[in-house]
């Protein structure tokens, strides 16, 4: 009897001897399983006017919407390949980290410690943008140093969160913010009178000033300090340098036609003396090993547009101008400098 | 063939596949096998994927810095440690609990009694509030009672405040705006030590005065009458200790601070709070409202019949025969009703209340590593629970009726 008290002892041993000997299993490979499944899984936002917003019949649409559209364009052939995961702030990254989604096209800003701690990977910036405050006109605020004692709307989550609490210590400016971790919520917060201040990127401000004010309610003043800088872009997940350089080429192949020329509409046919616009449209099978079929930037560029076409169908409209911005082409002094594809 | 039957003392040689004692025995390793090696498999998994991210497996991440303000709480610093972030959600979330089941409690047995009335209205109206309430998820609730009655409810902003003076005087009673209310506090003055030592001595002559009446019960057949006397000994010590040491605590109005964006002195109760404690309170009622009358109709009916008998009133039928007998039994399900609101306050998030889960969502939303923070967000529940239901089921083994 004495050898069957020992029974789950050396069972339980076994066990542990073979679990220890499983190993992690190496980098992933999401670029061929991407192409295999036949869409991507996008994390987007559903409440940004301009960026990622969902209409009652469930369609997507707005600027980060597109750019995820282009890498399905890219890499599917097809810009409506896409499955659209609308996402919190306060979940993005955990999704990004669980495999939930492919790519995490959310106007999230690019930080060091995001680089480090959330197993994130950070592309090209699409959007430069900084973080302003915005409060009814009638409220009297002219500027940041009044808003001594203020309730202050944000959204958990964000830079936005973190650099209020850091400027605003800074500066010895006592707050009290108004946490919720969703937009729907914010919005009525703020109108309600729940608080004073509204925070967020100016891009955001500026699409939720439009919406305020189109619907007829109190007219808002964006104030005049911008207090970070909100460099904006696609995210992919550590570890994976193929799916990242795949997805990068094919976002920034959209500045890159916008530097050619190249629109939506001229793109077939599209002939230039300068020998690299013909790689840059696949002409004579030219191959980077990226792993994107060659004509990629010709179903990107026909299918969803250059990036002035992006930004100029969802962006001008809420107020957001794109000359003499940093968003601007490089040519034009603003900061979009895409590689050359060569 | 010999040895069908054994003599005592004899053991007959089964095969071992065929020994159920055997089988037994590899059965249950068997199964601990397997749920052992899933657990090890799950985990082994996570903590790969997280090396591969580069994410800390460590709890490290408890003494770096929180860097985001919390809502509606003036003193805390955000360069403090984010334990404690941590304790200040656990003190929110025992807050809004604690109140969340007092309030429960106290609304869901009158609810519960208000059902089983003889008067029409009163018991209709019980019913229409039990089987609303009981039906709603409470997260829904909960936005509800936020939106109605403070995001586009009839409190004003607080530079328009409604402030109901104290009468006679020109200090605030009651400040109503649609973030915060104010109301008036006790802030420690000199004496308060002073004063804490002579409530000491009140707490020793309650004691005193129990003890005194139960050995006086025992000896003379005195009535017990255990409430009056130690509560006039207390109350007779303590006053005597207010009136010696004169300046123990003086009374702290709350005032409307001249930027009017926030309230100064008082007790002040944000918007967030109120929502979650009164959302959870009634939601809660709703259902010990039921269990309160489940049991008092698991009273045997004879009890009811015989307190008429003798011309017991109604109230008295209730507080004498009935509620003692009832409320023995609803002890075990409103226990699990206090540990759901306890569970509810999590959802305190939707109101921009800073409890426990709503910080540790900030938490991982600004980078700390999530499965971590997650499991210090399980065990601050699990202590939560663990120690009431420890708590309440001494109680209930003391009061249980025993069947013999």
């Amino acid at each position: 009897m004495k050898s069957m008290k020992r029974w789950p002892a050396l069972a339980l041993g076994l066990v542990l001897v073979a679990s220890a000997c499983g190993g992690d299993d190496g980098g992933s490979d999401l670029l061929s399983e991407v192409q295999d499944r036949g869409t991507i899984r996008c994390g987007v936002n559903d409440t940004l006017p301009g960026f990622g917003i969902v209409d009652d019949a469930g369609v997507y649409s707005g600027f980060d919407i597109d750019f995820c559209r282009v890498v399905a364009a890219a890499v599917l052939g097809d810009a409506n390949a896409v499955e659209y995961v609308p996402l919190i702030p306060a979940d993005r990254f955990t999704a990004l980290q669980s495999g939930e989604i492919d790519l995490l096209i959310r106007n999230t800003t690019w930080t060091a410690t995001r680089d480090g701690q959330e197993g994130a990977n950070f592309l090209f910036t699409t959007y430069f943008d900084g973080q302003g405050l915005m409060v009814r006109e009638a409220s009297g605020f002219t500027s940041m140093d009044d808003l001594v004692d203020a309730n202050v709307c944000v959204q958990t989550g964000t830079t936005t969160e973190l650099n209020l609490t850091a400027i605003f210590n800074a500066r010895g400016i006592p707050f009290n913010p108004v946490v919720f971790a969703d937009n729907t919520q914010l919005l009525p917060a703020y109108q309600e009178g729940q608080c004073d201040v509204f925070t967020s990127d100016v891009s955001q401000l500026t699409a939720f000033k439009a919406t305020i004010e189109g619907e007829g309610g109190p007219t808002q003043l964006i104030l005049p300090e911008v207090i970070s800088k909100e460099p904006l872009g696609p995210v992919v997940a550590d570890g994976d340098s193929e799916w990242a350089q795949a997805v990068e080429w094919a976002v920034m192949a959209t500045v890159q036609a916008w530097e050619f020329g190249i629109t939506s509409s001229n793109v077939n046919g599209f002939t230039s003396d300068n020998p690299n616009v013909a790689n840059f449209l696949g002409a004579d099978g030219f191959e980077t090993g990226i792993g994107l079929p060659t004509d990629f930037a010709v179903q990107v560029i026909s299918q969803v547009g250059n990036y002035e076409e992006i930004y100029t169908r969802h962006l001008v409209p809420l107020g957001l101008p794109l000359d003499g911005t940093p968003n601007d082409l490089w040519l034009n002094g603003g900061l979009m400098y895409p590689p050359p594809y060569r | 063939m010999t040895g069908i039957i054994n003599e005592p003392g004899q053991v007959t040689n089964v095969v071992w596949y065929r020994n159920v004692k055997v089988l037994r025995r590899v059965g249950q390793t068997l199964a601990l096998v397997a749920v052992v090696s899933l657990v090890l498999w799950l985990f082994n998994n996570l903590v790969s994927s997280m090396n591969r991210l580069n994410i800390g497996t460590d709890f490290g991440f408890l003494s770096r810095p929180t860097q985001f303000q919390i809502p509606f709480d003036d003193g805390f610093d955000p360069r403090s440690p984010v334990r404690d972030m941590v304790l200040v959600g656990v003190k929110n979330t025992f807050l809004s609990a604690f109140f969340g089941i007092v309030l429960a409690s106290v609304l869901g047995l009158i609810i519960g009694v208000a059902r089983l009335s003889s008067n029409w209205l009163v018991a209709k109206t019980a019913t229409v509030y039990v089987e609303t309430l009981r039906n709603i998820p409470p997260l829904i609730v909960i936005i509800f009672f936020g939106a109605a009655i403070f995001t586009f409810g009839p409190f004003p902003v607080l530079s328009e405040a409604v402030q109901i003076k104290f009468p006679g005087r020109s200090d605030n009673l009651l400040i109503l705006s649609n973030t915060r209310w104010g109301v008036p506090s006790l802030a420690a003055g000199p004496g308060a030590g002073a004063f804490w030592m002579f409530l000491a001595g009140a707490v020793l002559a309650a004691v005193a005065a129990f003890v005194w009446r139960t050995r006086l019960h025992e000896r003379t057949g005195a009535p017990l009458q255990r409430m009056r006397y130690p509560l006039g000994a207390f109350v007779v010590v303590a006053l005597a200790g207010w009136l010696l040491v004169g300046d123990a605590y003086a009374v702290s109005w709350p005032v409307v601070r001249a930027s009017a964006r926030s309230i100064q002195g008082g007790f002040v109760l944000n918007y967030g709070f109120m929502a979650l404690t009164l959302a959870l309170g009634m939601y809660t009622a709703s259902h010990i409202a039921e269990i309160i009358r489940g049991s008092i109709l698991a009273v045997p009916k004879g009890q009811s019949e015989a307190a008429n008998a003798i011309a017991l009133s109604s109230f008295q039928r209730y507080r004498y025969v009935v509620l003692p007998q009832a409320l023995r039994i609803a002890v075990p399900p409103v226990i699990s009703q206090y540990l759901n609101l306890v569970k509810n306050t999590s959802l305190g998030v939707a109101v921009a209340y800073a409890e426990i889960t709503s910080l540790t969502v900030s938490s991982i939303g600004n980078g700390r590593p999530a499965p971590q923070s997650i499991l210090v967000l399980m065990a601050v529940y699990l202590t939560f629970s663990l120690t009431i239901s420890f708590l309440l089921n001494i109680y209930n083994r003391r009061i249980q009726l025993v069947e013999r």
